[in-house]
């Protein structure tokens, strides 16, 4: 085995721009996999940041609705006084929420608009950079980043939920690729609901020695027309929209990555088996057997596609790194999971365009290597 | 010329391997701007079918789908009874998350009066809601989660049956529903809700005209083209970044692979170039040379690729009908065109072998 290792890694080093360029492109292609899982996986992160954050033990909502994003959940007023009627329950804070776009100069941008009732203990913004943490009438707390983007900050004005409001606050990790979150006071949300006595969520605090799952399934015992899960629940079902929503564009780009991947160490294996056909046809003179010649390419296209993992997996750690810092609202996010599936890529790429080759060497004419004026 | 030729096609696979190079990067290409074509096009879709040329919103709002619209209680009565307005439809726009065999789908829910539009264009089976516990479904999701008319479908807190099936209404992340305007109303808990109204101009009197003319408090007046733009601008925002890097790293793996085949079978033909450098030829000479191989392995290439983007195109659209791949003749050109770029640049590649090409080489050994 030692001198298949040895031959196959001298091979590879000794013609550098192919071992560059097969690399460089099976890189690229495993990238591809890589960090588009980032992506979606950076998405969902940033898509459960305000359930996370809230500060809720329990969520409440209209029953059926299992998910935050862009969705409705209204349910009527007198399901907060139920809720907090329930045992175990410590506190109970009721907001209202809508998918808005908020407005400031040029700049729009959507948004979790949330009407905070006055005092509430969960629901509000969990980092504040700047004002106030509790916004009151006509009041708005807005994400710096779009303040940022908008050129306007404190006292400045903002359209929305079709109306006016003063920026008192700026909030930080509220933003994501699609949209950030904004607080206003409650009763500002509810006038512009026609002033309908409803609520959106009841965040629940449960009692120190409760379980929230537990609380979770008592409120949806006592109280009708709800749909309670524990924070964690709510945050995996939220994930969840994500991978589920994705899950058809992630697996066309799978196949594409891995095409295009195996096309590359397939088409450079091949040429640089068809390039060392006389060395190979030397060896095979001097009493090599065909399987030792089989071990060699495969060595070496495993060779290619492990630098290439490592390449790829550089890449795309490195674009981690730098796409936070061009202000872009986008997160990647290399996951376990995702690494040991591209692994699993590399390593049947690797197989594959071992294969290919296969029929030459074994079709190979020792004397070929006698013969004079071959081209080559 | 008649080098290039002949040293291109004296290796048959060669040559085949660097065709199918470009032929996958272009048709990767194309598929990839086919499906953001799609994607836009179908965002599109009920702006596109339902009459009216204006489109009344929340005031600060001027998209149609990214988020959840309630206009003020008068905006529907005072739209109506302003000068050349011929016609209104109101609409209640709600994203509701539909699950199904453990698999979340997300969906346009629209509300509408049948007597005033808006609903679906194209009926492909049963009728259009009648009662508020009775919704229309797009025939693909239909079909994909098993249901049929008269079944039962969960709407948040309600179960509504399902008595319409409607073609056009598939969706890059979901479809468009349909009900009654008093259903959402009830479901929203939100009586006299209206997110939009579709306006129709009287003749006479153009969609600028009229956009400028309505001033109701509290609301937005854009054209519809104005708000199907912004719909796709807030697509782009998700979208862009990942098909862009994707056509990037298509692009560019079609240049190494060609560059690579005609790089190795420049060196491979060292000995020959060798030669015509000793007969006098100049390096320019055998520039060109490198560069017509690489010239027609990518016209080759790229005519293969888009026969095989069509061909992948209408394979993706009868396994996943919601995906909607339009291959544009404007996209079209620009590949032939990258393409082109890619072989020049991949000639780039092996023409420094041929220049430190020394004319002793063919003497030697």
């Amino acid at each position: 085995m030692n001198g298949t290792w040895l031959l196959a890694r001298r091979n590879l080093a000794r013609n550098r721009v192919r071992l560059l360029v097969s690399v460089g492109g099976v890189a690229l292609a495993l990238s591809l996999t890589l960090a588009l899982d980032a992506i979606y996986a950076g998405v969902a992160n940033q898509l459960t940041a305000y359930i996370d954050r809230a500060g809720a033990d329990v969520w409440v909502s209209q029953a059926g609705v299992r998910n935050l994003h862009m969705v409705a959940s209204w349910l009527p007023d007198s399901v907060t006084e139920e809720v907090r009627a329930v045992d175990g329950v410590a506190e109970a804070t009721p907001i209202l929420y809508s998918t808005d776009t908020i407005a400031a100069g040029d700049e729009r941008a959507v948004a979790y608009v949330i009407g905070l009732p006055p005092g509430a203990g969960m629901g509000g913004p969990w980092k504040v950079s700047e004002g106030a943490a509790r916004p009151g009438r006509a009041e708005v707390i807005v994400d710096r980043g779009f303040a940022r983007k908008a050129g306007v900050g404190l006292g400045d004005p903002v359209t929305i939920l079709g109306g006016e409001a003063r920026i008192v606050g700026l909030s930080e990790g509220t933003a994501s690729l699609v949209n950030s979150v904004a607080f206003v006071s409650f009763e500002d949300f509810r006038s512009m609901r026609g002033d309908a006595s409803v609520v959106s969520y009841v965040l629940v605090r449960i009692a120190s020695d409760a379980s929230p799952e537990g609380i979770a399934a008592e409120i949806e015992r006592r109280v009708a027309g709800v749909t309670a899960q524990s924070s964690t629940a709510f945050s995996v079902e939220e994930r969840r929209l994500v991978t589920d929503m994705s899950a058809d564009v992630i697996a066309i780009m799978n196949v594409v990555g891995f095409v295009v991947g195996l096309a590359v160490v397939a088409l450079t294996v091949y040429v640089a088996t068809l390039a060392r056909r006389r060395e190979f046809g030397a060896l095979k003179a001097l009493g090599a057997r065909s399987r030792f010649l089989y071990g060699v390419v495969l060595v070496q296209a495993s060779l290619s596609v492990a630098l290439a993992f490592l390449v790829g997996l550089a890449f795309t750690g490195l674009l981690a790194l730098v796409v936070p810092m061009t202000g872009v609202d986008l997160e990647l996010a290399i996951s376990a999971a995702s690494l040991v599936k591209v692994g699993l890529f590399a390593a049947v790429i690797a197989g594959l365009a071992a294969i290919l080759p296969i029929r030459q060497i074994a079709g190979l004419d020792p004397a070929v290597v006698f013969r004079r004026g071959a081209a080559l | 010329m008649l080098l290039a030729w002949r040293n291109l096609f004296r290796d048959r696979t060669r040559f085949l391997l660097s065709v199918l190079g470009v032929a996958v990067s272009v048709t990767l290409i194309l598929l990839l701007a086919g499906y953001r074509a799609g994607i836009y096009r179908q965002a599109s879709a009920y702006l596109d079918n339902t009459p009216g040329a204006v489109v009344v919103a929340e005031r600060g709002i001027r998209d149609f789908l990214g988020t959840t619209s309630a206009l003020p209680p008068t905006a529907q009565e005072a739209v109506r009874r302003a000068d050349g307005v011929e016609r209104v439809i109101p609409v209640v726009s709600q994203f509701v998350i539909f699950e199904r065999h453990g698999r979340k789908d997300g969906f346009f829910l629209i509300g509408y009066e049948p007597s005033a539009g808006g609903g679906p264009w194209r009926l492909i089976g049963g009728r259009e809601p009648a009662a508020d516990d009775e919704i229309v479904v797009d025939s693909t999701t239909a079909r994909q989660h098993g249901i049929a008319i008269g079944d039962q479908a969960r709407l948040l807190d309600r179960d509504a049956t399902v008595v319409g099936l409607s073609d056009e209404t598939t969706f890059w992340a979901g479809s468009i529903a349909f009900a009654r305007i008093t259903t959402l109303e009830s479901l929203l808990r939100a009586p006299g809700l209206r997110s939009f109204l579709l306006v129709t101009p009287e003749p006479g009197t153009s969609p600028e005209a009229l956009r400028d003319r309505l001033a109701v408090p509290g609301v937005e007046v854009l054209l519809k083209a104005d708000v199907i733009e912004n719909d796709r601008k807030l697509m782009a925002r998700v979208y862009d970044a990942p098909i862009g890097l994707m056509v990037g790293i298509a692009f560019f793996v079609g240049v190494l692979v060609v560059g690579l085949v005609i790089y190795t079978a420049t060196i491979e033909r060292r000995r020959e170039y060798g030669a015509v450098k000793a007969i006098g030829a100049r390096n320019r000479t055998l520039y060109r040379i490198v560069t017509t191989q690489a010239l027609i392995a990518a016209a080759a290439g790229a005519v293969v690729g888009v026969g095989l983007a069509y061909a992948a195109g209408a394979a993706l659209m009868a396994w996943r009908p919601q995906f909607r791949v339009d291959i544009e003749p404007a996209a079209v050109g620009v590949v032939l065109a990258a393409s082109l770029l890619m072989a020049l640049l991949a000639a780039l590649i092996p023409a420094r072998a041929v220049a430190r090409l020394a004319p002793a080489e063919v003497f030697r050994g």
